[in-house]
């Protein structure tokens, strides 16, 4: 162990990592805690949508019948119409205390409704009490298919992206750690791996620790190989953690016979060539700019530039080549714990990703100066 | 028989963009000497020890060490070479000990006595973490790494830079024992009298081209010595310039002058005079340097062509 640098740096820099161990336990452990609750609020939402039933006609012009359970003690029901789930651009369409409404059919597309109840003090409240007043969801109908408007915030492409293109359930627990735990998993891990994989080397450059180093019998080649392979080491360490809290947590719900834990390890183990490829992206950032500060910079952009490619490719149907460049393209995280498949081809095309961003880096470094 | 070359530089040029590192450089650094590499600061003295060592790429010439490429090779020679940089970091959050034991072990040496002994003698407490080092402390780790595998070749870049004066002669007397060991020495200083003290020979480097190189003792013979004589009364100067006497001037009321022969008759001249103080001195290596560094205008570089001399 002494006698490689691999070896010494994963023992000067064990604190640093073993805080970043814990943290990653407690997340990936507590994640999983919060399901319950989670299940719990989403589905009184949905329990509101079935309190409220609509009729549409097919002709233009007959009437849509819409009416609601009525809620105890409530003064007033206000219904708002709006042509999306987000009801960002809603519009006033019933105030009264009637349980009913009926109105000619004047869209062509898909119309969302709203149900409140409204708890005002007096009979004859002001406009300002509206406002003010106390006020309960009983529920949202939409005229189009589905009728669960529910289904329609996670038919979302923004949904669509962290579930890869699949059916998921929020409610259940692969579900959940699908959409919680792995949209943003990819930032812990892969933004931690950048700014190590700089360090490592921009350190070396900037600490001038390079000159002895290099004044050793030890190559560029093997230099950067052993700094590489510190980072292999690393990555693996922090899949392992975050594979032992997600099980933990799952277990801790008694959700284990829902998701495996085998499932949910090659979940994040195909994320290692991913973060291979992160921890290259920066090794080559730090041997071309020998400063940790712009190497982190253009690492980080790096990063966040091929998540934004991945989206975008997503989002839009004529940009769907944008995604095939993105290496987030290639971990897909959702295919062991829905369909229990693991993509060894993504992880064989990340790897060599990784391989050859490496190659680049060895390049760099041997044409280059060790600044003085 | 040709002095075997440990180290060989041949038309060394280094640019780094459009600054001039080194110009031109030749030099040969032979088995078991210590050769002095003198100049200013910026005048190409590391750029061209970091050149030996691979860490920067050369623009043109070659380097050889013990008759091997200084790229191709490198990994080969640095098996057979210390180094002690300039300017260096070590590695933080892990005691001296743990660090010395790391780069030994990098250097594919075993044994550790070594690096003890000359902790001991340089005063250096090796359970101390690296971070906490004072600045003269780092340079002694700096120093123990660099001769601690019993190199042949040892390559310093100013060696007692930030040591007290007492360290500083430890360092001599510890690089002369390397010597005698079998250690061939190529150190870079702005200290003119530790290369005086330490050196066999020295090579004058200035605006990254190579001045001259002399033996140490052929050195300061040639360049004689200085006579410094105050007088009671009005001495007329012209009665000093005799055969052998040169740099001949008044200074401060004192007359000075350099003698490099007929020291008899010198002494004579000025004993026909009424004395009121006199010195006599070796010329040292500063004096030297300032003949070829003080007077530059008339000095040029034409005069001396670098890379010509080694």
């Amino acid at each position: 162990m002494r006698g490689t640098i691999a070896g010494m740096e994963l023992r000067s820099g064990w604190k640093g990592l073993a805080i970043f161990g814990v943290l990653v336990l407690v997340v990936s452990a507590g994640m999983p805690q919060i399901l319950p609750a989670y299940r719990e609020s989403f589905t009184e939402d949905l329990e509101g949508a079935s309190r409220v039933h609509i009729q549409v006609p097919e002709q233009q012009g007959t009437l849509v019948n819409l009416s609601w359970e009525p809620e105890k003690n409530a003064t007033l029901y206000l219904v708002l119409e709006d042509n999306s789930s987000t009801f960002l651009t809603s519009q006033v369409k019933y105030l009264g205390n009637q349980t009913a409404l009926s109105f000619p059919r004047d869209f062509e597309d898909k119309r969302y409704y709203a149900v409140l109840a409204l708890f005002t003090n007096v009979s004859n409240a002001s406009l300002a009490d509206l406002f003010t007043a106390q006020r309960r969801l009983i529920g949202i109908a939409t005229t189009g298919d589905p009728s669960n408007p529910f289904q329609e915030l996670l038919d979302n492409p923004a949904y669509q992206g962290f579930s890869r293109g699949r059916d998921i359930n929020p409610l259940q627990v692969d579900g959940f750690i699908i959409l919680e735990f792995f949209s943003w998993w990819w930032m812990l891990a892969g933004l931690f791996v950048a700014y190590l994989s700089v360090s490592v080397v921009a350190g070396d450059f900037e600490n001038r620790r390079m000159d002895i180093y290099l004044s050793t019998p030890i190559s560029r080649r093997r230099y950067l190989l052993e700094k590489f392979l510190s980072l292999s080491v690393i990555s693996l360490y922090v899949i392992l953690v975050a594979t032992g809290g997600l099980v933990a947590g799952i277990a801790g719900i008694g959700a284990l016979e829902e998701v495996s834990a085998r499932a949910v390890f090659l979940s994040l183990f195909g994320c290692l060539p991913f973060l291979l490829s992160v921890a290259a992206v920066g090794m080559l950032a730090a041997v071309l700019f020998q400063k940790v500060k712009v190497g982190m910079g253009v690492t980080f952009a790096a990063v966040f530039a091929q998540f934004f490619l991945y989206t975008f490719g997503n989002y839009t149907s004529s940009l769907a080549w944008m995604k095939s460049i993105s290496i987030f393209h290639y971990w897909d995280y959702a295919a062991p714990i829905l369909d229990g498949v693991f993509r060894w081809g993504d992880f064989v095309v990340l790897g060599a990703v990784a391989a050859v961003l490496l190659g680049m880096a060895l390049w760099a470094f041997n044409t280059r100066d060790v600044p003085a | 028989m040709p002095e075997e070359a440990v180290i060989e530089i041949d038309n060394l040029t280094k640019h780094y963009g459009n600054v001039v590192g080194v110009q031109n450089l030749s030099l040969k650094v032979h088995r078991g000497e210590i050769m002095g590499f003198l100049g200013p600061n910026g005048a190409g003295k590391t750029t061209t020890l970091r050149s030996c060592l691979d860490l920067l790429s050369i623009t043109a010439g070659q380097i050889h060490i013990f008759g091997m490429d200084s790229h191709q090779q490198a990994v080969a020679i640095r098996q057979r070479t210390g180094y002690l940089p300039g300017d260096f970091g070590l590695l933080p959050g892990i005691t001296t000990d743990s660090y010395l034991r790391h780069l030994l072990a990098l250097s594919n040496c075993r044994h550790a006595d070594k690096m003890h002994s000359l902790a001991e003698r340089l005063d250096l407490d090796l359970s101390r973490k690296t971070n906490e080092l004072s600045k003269g402390n780092r340079q002694k780790v700096g120093i123990i790494q660099a001769l601690m595998a019993d190199q042949e070749l040892v390559i310093l870049d100013e060696p007692t830079a930030g040591l007290d004066p007492l360290m500083q002669q430890e360092v001599y007397r510890i690089l002369r024992e390397e010597n005698q060991r079998g250690s061939t020495i190529f150190m870079s200083s702005h200290i003119l009298a530790e290369v005086e003290e330490v050196c066999h020979r020295v090579a004058i480097i200035r605006k990254g081209r190579l001045e001259v190189v002399e033996d140490i003792a052929a050195l300061q013979e040639k360049t004689g010595k200085v006579l410094e004589v105050e007088f009671r009364e009005a001495v007329d100067l012209e009665e000093f310039d005799l055969p052998g006497v040169s740099d001949l001037r008044r200074e401060d009321g004192k007359i000075m002058l350099t003698v490099h022969e007929n020291l008899d008759r010198v002494i004579k001249a000025v004993s026909s005079h009424k004395v009121l103080n006199m010195q006599l001195s070796t010329y040292s290596l500063e004096q030297l340097f300032l003949k070829y560094y003080g007077n530059q205008r008339e000095q040029s570089t034409a005069e001396n062509p670098g890379g010509e001399q080694a």
